[in-house]
């Protein structure tokens, strides 16, 4: 009944016909399926312009800011908790990761098996940003900062690389941005990468391209002098841990290298320790009915900087990484003293550590906050909302880095204390903290020149002494002395002018494994977890067993298969 | 009626012997509205074409009915068609067609504008008289609603000859019935009914649908289809039903109603997402099905339910496949109301209820919190509190404070209502329908001030028919507004409802301290404990903001049918969204933690976005013999784009620094620094271009055999991997047409099974996946030694931020079922059953890669999950006597989520952290051999009891202990592995939040006006995990579950002792809850006046009364057992604080004029 007859079927052709017409009228549609991104450039169009060269190096240096800014156990942190000079501390009812660090030993805590993931990651970011710009090198049609770019963001893949190799002993090493499963490298090679990007740095970054004189838009640069100074602690620390020369890298040259940078005179020592020292350098009195602050700090990118990381107050929960995360964890915890802000009571200091300071030596109290002496454990509610809530209180903090907190008058005309970064971007006590964290003082400098064998050796480690033993008027301390030059001396001297900047455990380390695990062990130490009595005791076998190395994150050796290996000990 | 695949049907008056050939549009359009029929209207004036030499009338007839809509009706008895006819037409219309074949002996009567009664001019229809004692009756037969009912059939019982045909105004006339007799009518669509004539001249009939009809279309991808023929598994709810539900979401009212079909709320918050599961969950990635209105990608939930016809849900992918690369996760049709032709109908619903929280959680009282601190203490090694040294406890008069957080949180008397108004109606030419809807719903917490949904919808469809047979135009046009605002009610740190449960009992909702003037007491200075704050007043006081989003929708298509069997379609469809959103942040001050002090701050956003699809079909029927087959090709193309803008400013003007002025233009800083910012930018674009096809056949309805295919092209993919390819086949069978099946008709009416198989796919990820982005945003590092957002924004960098990955394709489900659809005991109880296995695979995951590539992963293809189900539903209808008639329906489906393969090394994709409290470690994961989303975490083995068994407890080295000093009251975690440790090896799955198995049922009885209905469902097998205490606070406070704790030898063997640390709350079996609920979703009792009031315009009159979220029968402790929340997509069941579903009371009028 429904069959078609011969004139509907010409009709139906045709019909069909138009019908596939319009069917196919989006077949040539390729092009409409092209769409691209108006705000994103891709890796296809990148990399072409010294601009985007700039672009890329500012993100290899956002790159090494991340590795704190994005949170996580930070490398710093760490150090100074595996440190000789603090414990874990933070708060009573935390996890005990921190303890389970200090201790070197996992079974405090054994389901902290991933505690330094984001600080892993956050690094490989960073090396991986180095490797694009590294790669892509060639592709950029050049005009004048070629040298300069590329020694600056070789010198960040090194002291990425440095850190690393350092804290984790058995990296695997990436100088292609490559996404690959790879083993552990010999920490030679690891090095052999940083020797020579180092010296690439110092070979490519004219000695005058970031003059003192304009720190003021400069500061934060890598220098011909960074790399120089960078490349002396890498060796002490190569040469020291390893027991083992590196290879094209000769111990006079590196000496040369500190030299040159002394004799360059853009660097020297400010006259006052303290002032080194946003929180040491800063003290509030009463005025009438408010309070005044008398601040002497000799700012950031000072004559004596000669690298710092950079941080800003504009971290946000947007994605803006650009603070110190980790100084909230070295606050006093949960408690503001002005000037003095709120943080997570970590790192409490080792009180045995400051007998080590001389009398007249202004660096303890520098350094140090002596929670009683300076009139805290006194306050309001410290007991309750601080030592109670504090795990391993030694009544002692940090004052080197430390949040920051003031006086300030509200609307109504009242005086209170806030936190310092309130009102600054976020104003989130916890993110918006910006203290710069000097990689490098020219201190340094000049002990590891003195340490290297300078032929001023005496001159450069009596220098550094003398300036701790003056007083905030510029008197020399009755106590001062002079001191021979020795490895012990120098070793010594940098403890008590580097403590708590992160320095010391890598000193130690450096040292040898035996001498830093009868530095750092300690036995039934008294300490106050929660206000009640407690003990700390790190045993040296434990620092040993793990070689001074620190866990590596667990889920990334899952995640390789077992291609990545766990450290000793962990 | 070709277009929509109903065809003509024979049916048997049985105790006549006759046939009675009956075309149904008439009753087809009253009766099974949901169809999307423009119904052509045939005048008499409707010329034909037909050259026929020598046929048999019956040939004739039939061709004129499938080339027309005239439909013609005799009594075989009576009337001849075996005479052969010729006729040579090119422009005549019926009448004279008519009246040249029909001869001398018969005639015929048009009794609707295209029935057509032929009728013997002999014997008339009075048919035989043979009894003395007789009368005429005559009356009137209507449907439910009040719609005159032409063509019914209208035999007297016993009585072979004598019947009728109800006019086009529903009036029948029957003489010479005897007074005892008694009528049956009957009507394709309608269940038939027995009427004795008691002496009565005027009877007249109400006929009761078929609830479910093996008849009903169901809307299937481009097109309806028989539900007899259909050859997939799919599920149907309509509109009406969905109505009678009264929520504001329709998909909250398909809960219960299509087994496989897992749905759950998200949150109770008015205007909350709903989480929709299709078959089990079948990705890590976006599950959500795709659902089309009309045709065209919209959003459901806005939809004003009234103006739903029918929601027809995809399950199987064959169904899907003719959808695609968006159809891996089901597809959801739906249809919205047309109008019919007939004279105008209005409707008006509305209804206003109450809401309040059906179950609330306690929290310790002072009192009890007093003691558990103390105890805290005491166990921790120090003294207890001094509570009589503090101060800000006690109230003006020395009460100790009480405060009960969570009832002051929730507000019991929270408005809900909704009024709808509609009129449809049409003519032989054009059909339309207009509907007006308003919404409103408060939130049960926080109240109307900070908690509420409001929308306005405007929806119009019209169909035209043009150039009579030949082409046909319509159009949709839907206006939604919705406006909102709400609390907080994400993970822990973005949930309003989370600080209420962590506040102590100890401080006061009110004071006068407050240094910004509000009300609401500020613990700053509380000698108890300054951190807390105050949930109540930061959720009133910095809660404002508010979304306003408008709709606008539409599309308009042209049918041209060029031959009578070929349909040409071209529909164009668009989307065109905007929304706006404002919040203000005050200055507030509530503990040392809580608090804005510098400035006040508003910030501003709109966007709008445009999409739109070009569709174009072809479709044609084919009958060879008994051999029907119908074939579509169609293309499809899409487009979408556009663009945000924000701004956001600071430090208001005094005088305009309220919610009420909080605009851009009030703001006064000038740096970035103090809150000044701006950001703008075009939304990705997506284009997609599409071709697919659809071959079906059957021979004598009883062996279906369906195949499609589509070849989806898209943007998101890089050029060598645009198009994807989905095929499926499907086969069906009709038992119960075969021969063998004859003895069993008395008792199984239909019997069909049928099998499918297919692929569909999933596309949704963001554009530009397969390339490197350099990302320039929030890349900064300042230089120089100055501070500040200003002082950084000339040092940008830029890095990639994803590994390109080329390669990326499609998401692909392959799914199987075999199904079975019966209809027994005359159609009273229906039967649908099915079995599938559905796994889908290449997952477009971010698949986690090492940390040393260094940047973000790529999207990959790999993972795959396999999901097996059981689906069986079950309705009953019937009526005892004439007047009570009742439905029982009832469904359950049961599913097995098992994932296959996760592409990364360890098998494993990480669940987020910190998500239970402060510093909570990993608690799900999607793993190989697990499902997806699973609980991963401790078992746990009661209390360690007294010191003698912590010290024994490890004594063979075997059995862990996690707590560093463990004491009695602490926790005893099992070591899986017994190697003397407890650490993550000794993790095991503990259950998932997805339910094996999901079931609904609902009871409706009518009875004399009266109507009563009850809908229910329930899940079974799902697990919650309940964190409402921050375990790192030690002053947070405790539900009275702790009241059970551990305090003494013997006291518990399950709740550790109370302490001032964590780690006995590490995750284990402890966080997790059975989680099986049945919850009564509504129970309804309503009226229809019509009766009553007996007059003619009014077609309806209800008044009812309903109550939603009426009872939930459940184990679970918390507020709500019904939770989708998962901070991931692809997990469910965490209660962290989950803001409840109401428990409504509410009362409504629907109208019918």
């Amino acid at each position: 009944m429904n069959n078609i007859k011969p004139k509907d079927m010409n009709k139906l052709k045709n019909i069909l016909t138009l019908g596939l017409s319009v069917l196919l009228l989006f077949s040539c549609s390729e092009n409409f399926l092209d769409v691209e991104s108006k705000t994103e450039s891709n890796t296809e169009t990148f990399y072409k312009t010294e601009k985007d060269a700039w672009r890329a190096l500012i993100g290899c240096y956002d790159g090494w800011q991340c590795t704190v800014s994005n949170g996580g156990f930070a490398f710093y942190v760490a150090s100074e908790v595996m440190s000789d000079e603090c414990f874990g501390g933070v708060g009573h009812a935390d996890g005990y990761g921190y303890q389970a660090v200090d201790r070197f030993d996992i079974s405090i805590s054994p389901s902290d098996l991933n505690m330094f993931e984001t600080t892993w990651s956050s690094y490989y970011a960073g090396v991986y940003r180095c490797n694009e710009l590294i790669a892509h090198e060639e592709q950029v049609e050049w005009e004048s900062s070629h040298a300069l770019y590329m020694g600056e963001c070789r010198a960040i893949r090194a002291i990425l690389y440095f850190d690393m190799v350092r804290f984790w002993g058995n990296i695997p090493l990436f100088t292609e941005p490559v996404n690959e499963n790879k083993e552990q490298s010999d920490p030679k090679e690891v090095y052999k990468v940083i020797f020579d990007d180092l010296q690439y740095a110092v070979d490519s970054i004219p000695s005058d391209a970031y003059p003192k004189s304009d720190a003021a838009n400069n500061d934060g640069h890598i220098t011909q002098a960074a790399a120089k100074a960078l490349m002396a602690r890498a060796y002490l620390y190569y040469t020291g841990y390893y027991g083992e020369e590196p290879e094209g890298v000769s111990k006079a040259g590196v000496l040369q290298g500190l030299e040159d940078v002394i004799a360059f005179g853009e660097y020297s020592l400010i006259p006052q320790f303290k002032n080194l020292w946003p929180a040491a350098s800063s003290s509030w009195s009463k005025e009438g009915s408010g309070y005044v602050q008398t601040n002497t700090y000799a700012g950031d990118g000072n004559a004596e900087t000669v690298l710092a990381q950079k941080f800003n107050y504009t971290q946000d929960y947007n994605g803006n990484n650009d603070g110190n995360e980790w100084l909230v964890m070295m606050g006093i915890r949960s408690f503001v003293a002005v000037p003095y802000g709120y943080g997570w009571g970590a790192c409490t200091v080792n009180p045995e550590i400051l007998k080590n300071f001389g009398t007249g030596d202004t660096r303890e109290s520098a350094s140090v906050v002596d929670l009683e002496g300076e009139g805290i454990t006194a306050m309001d509610g410290f007991d309750k909302n601080s030592k109670l809530q504090q795990r391993e209180y030694t009544g002692y903090t940090v004052k080197k880095y430390t949040p920051m907190a003031e006086w300030r008058k509200d609307d109504d005309g009242n005086w209170s204390q806030v936190n310092a970064v309130v009102g600054l971007g976020e104003g989130d006590f916890q993110t918006s903290q910006y203290q710069n964290f000097v990689v490098m003082r020219y201190a340094d400098v000049l002990l590891m020149a003195a340490e290297l064998g300078s032929s001023n050796a005496k001159k450069y480690l009596n220098d550094v002494r003398r300036r701790a033993y003056t007083d905030a008027e510029g008197n020399l301390s009755s106590s001062y002395s002079e001191i021979e030059a020795t490895k012990e001396n120098i070793l010594k001297e940098r403890m008590l002018e580097f403590a708590f900047e992160g320095q010391r455990y890598w000193d130690l380390l450096r040292q040898g494994i035996d001498v830093a695990a009868n530095a750092i062990a300690i036995s039934n130490y008294s300490v106050l977890n929660g206000g009640n009595a407690g003990t700390v005791t790190i045993t040296a076998s434990k620092v040993k067993e793990t070689e001074g190395l620190s866990q590596i994150p667990n889920n990334q050796i899952t995640l390789s298969d077992y291609v990545l290996k766990q450290n000793t000990g962990w | 009626m070709k277009k929509t695949n109903v065809h003509h049907r024979k049916f048997k008056l049985l105790y006549v012997g006759k046939i009675i050939r009956v075309m149904k549009i008439t009753a087809f359009l009253l009766l099974i509205a949901f169809v999307q029929v423009s119904a052509k209207s045939y005048s008499q004036m409707t010329k034909l074409k037909l050259n026929y030499h020598n046929v048999r009338l019956s040939v004739l007839l039939d061709d004129i009915e499938k080339s027309s809509d005239y439909r013609f009706f005799y009594d075989s008895r009576a009337v001849d068609l075996s005479t052969t006819v010729s006729v040579n037409s090119q422009n005549s219309d019926l009448k004279e067609i008519l009246d040249q074949v029909l001869g001398s002996s018969l005639t015929y009567e048009m009794v609707n504008n295209n029935i057509i009664v032929i009728k013997s001019k002999k014997t008339d229809i009075e048919g035989v008289s043979v009894f003395q004692q007789s009368l005429s009756v005559s009356g009137r037969v209507t449907d439910s609603s009040g719609q005159v009912l032409p063509g019914v059939t209208v035999v007297v019982k016993g009585i072979a000859v004598q019947g009728t045909i109800t006019g086009a105004n529903g009036e029948y006339l029957l003489t010479n019935v005897p007074s005892d007799a008694t009528l049956q009518f009957s009507f394709i669509g309608m269940k038939n009914q027995e009427v004795p004539v008691l002496n009565r001249s005027r009877i007249d009939v109400k006929l009761a649908e078929e609830t479910i009809g093996i008849e009903e279309v169901v809307a299937i991808g481009y097109g309806v289809q028989k539900k007899k023929l259909v050859t997939g598994a799919t599920g149907q709810v309509k509109g009406d039903d969905i109505v009678k539900m009264n929520t504001t979401n329709p998909l909250q009212a398909m809960q219960g109603q299509t087994p496989g079909v897992s749905i759950s709320s998200t949150s109770g918050q008015p205007g909350s997402d709903m989480k929709v599961t299709i078959r089990g969950l079948g990705t890590v990635g976006s599950s959500s099905p795709l659902y089309l209105i009309d045709g065209i990608g919209g959003d459901i939930s806005t939809l004003n339910p009234a103006d739903i016809e029918s929601i027809d849900v995809l399950k199987d992918a064959a169904s899907a496949a003719i959808y695609g690369a968006q159809a891996a996760n089901g597809v959801v049709l739906i249809t919205t109301k047309k109008g019919k032709e007939g004279k105008a109908k209005i409707s008006f619903d509305a209804y206003y209820g109450v809401q309040s929280v059906a179950h609330t959680v306690k929290l310790l009282d002072a009192e009890q919190y007093k003691v558990i601190m103390d105890e805290q203490e005491v166990n921790s090694g120090n003294a207890p509190y001094d509570w009589g040294s503090l101060t800000s406890i006690y109230d003006k008069d020395g009460n100790l404070n009480n405060t009960d957080w969570i009832d002051t949180m929730l507000d019991d008397n929270a408005a809900t209502e909704s009024y709808a108004f509609g009129v449809s109606g049409g003519s032989s030419v054009s059909t339309y329908a207009v509907s007006l809807g308003y919404m409103n719903q408060e939130g049960v917490v926080g109240g109307k001030d900070v908690s509420y949904y409001e929308r306005y919808n405007f929806r119009t469809n019209a169909d035209q028919t043009l150039f009579k047979d030949i082409l046909k135009t319509g159009e949709q046009v839907s206006f939604v507004y919705k406006q909102n605002n709400g609390i907080q009610v994400g993970n822990q740190y973005n949930n309003s409802l989370r600080s209420a449960f962590n506040s102590s009992p100890l401080t006061p909702v009110y004071s006068d301290n407050n240094p910004y003037g509000t009300p609401y007491n500020d613990t700053s200075n509380s000698d108890w404990n300054n951190t807390e704050g105050n949930p109540y007043g930061l959720m009133m006081t910095n809660n404002n903001n508010e979304n306003k989003n408008a709709t606008f929708s539409g599309n308009v298509y042209a049918e041209l049918q060029p031959l009578r069997n070929l349909k040409i379609k071209t529909v164009f469809g668009s989307v065109y969204g905007s929304s706006e959103y404002r919040s203000f942040t005050p200055l507030y001050h509530f503990s040392i933690y809580s608090y804005n002090d510098t400035r006040t701050s508003v910030s501003q956003n709109m966007s709008h976005s445009l999409s739109m699809t070009w569709t174009n079909t072809a479709s044609y029927d084919y009958t060879l013999n008994d051999h029907v087959f119908n074939a579509l090709i169609g293309m499809e193309a899409y487009r979408y784009s556009g663009t945000y803008v924000s701004a956001s400013q600071a430090d208001l003007k005094e005088g305009f620094d309220d919610w009420e002025h909080a605009w851009v233009n009030n703001g006064t800083v000038s740096s970035t620094d103090d809150g000044l910012g701006a950001s703008g930018y075009p939304y990705d674009k997506g284009r997609s271009v599409s071709y697919f096809g659809r071959l079906g056949w059957n021979w004598k309805e009883t062996y279906m055999v369906n195949a499609t295919l589509r070849a989806d092209g898209s943007s998101k993919f890089a050029r060598e991997n645009r198009f994807g390819y989905f095929p499926s086949v499907s086969a069906g069978w009709n038992i119960s047409n075969e021969n063998f099946m004859k003895n069993t008709r008395n008792w199984l009416s239909f019997l069909k099974i049928r099998a499918s198989w297919g692929q569909v796919g999933n596309q949704n990820i963001d554009n530009y996946q397969y390339l490197a982005p350099i990302k320039n945003s929030t890349t900064y590092y300042l230089f120089g030694t100055t501070s500040g957002s200003d002082a950084q924004s000339s040092y940008w960098g830029a890095y990639p931020s994803r590994l390109a990955n080329e390669d990326v394709s499609w998401e692909t489900s392959e799914q199987t079922d075999i199904g079975l659809d019966a209809r027994l005991l005359h159609g009273r109880l229906g039967l649908n059953a099915d079995f599938y296995i559905k796994e889908t695979k290449d997952w477009l995951v971010k698949a986690p890669i090492l940390a040393t590539a260094g940047t973000g992963a790529p999207y990959i293809n790999g993972g795959s999950v396999k999901n097996t189900g059981f689906e069986l539903a079950l309705d009953w209808n019937d009526n005892i006597g004439k007047d009570f008639s009742y439905s029982i329906g009832v469904n359950g489906a049961y599913n097995k989520n098992k994932v296959g393969e996760i592409p990364t090394d360890d098998g494993i994709i990480h669940g987020s952290t910190n998500q239970l409290y402060d510093n909570s470690t990993e608690f799900y994961r999607a793993e190989n051999g697990h499902p997806i989303g699973y609980f991963w975490g401790y078992q746990t083995d009661g209390i360690f009891q007294n010191k003698e068994q912590v010290a024994s407890w490890n004594a063979d080295d075997k059995h862990g202990i996690l707590q560093a000093d463990a004491q009695p009251g602490d926790v005893i975690y099992v070591d899986q592995d017994h190697n003397g440790t407890i650490d993550d090896n000794d993790k095991i799955d503990l259950g998932n939040g997805m339910p094996d198995f999901t079931y609904g049922f609902n009871i409706s009885v009518d009875y004399k006006g009266f109507d009563f209905s009850l809908n229910a469902n329930g899940m079974a097998g799902n697990k919650i995990v309940q964190s409402y205490r921050a375990q790192t606070n030690i002053y947070s406070n405790y539900t009275t579950a702790i009241l059970e704790r551990w305090h003494g030898e013997g006291t518990s063997n399950r709740m550790p002792r109370v302490t001032r640390t964590n780690y006995n709350w590490q995750f284990s079996d402890l966080f997790i809850h059975d989680a099986d609920f049945l919850r009564i979703s509504t129970i309804t009792l309503g009226y229809d006046f019509v009766k009553l009031i007996n007059c003619r315009v009014i077609g309806k009159a209800r008044l009812y009364a309903q109550v939603q979220n009426a009872f939930t029968f459940t184990k679970y402790d918390g507020m709500d057992p019904e939770i989708g929340y998962g901070t991931d997509s692809w997990v469910s069941g965490v209660d962290v604080g989950y803001y409840p579903r109401p428990h409504t009371i509410l009362f409504g009028v629907n109208i019918e004029l």
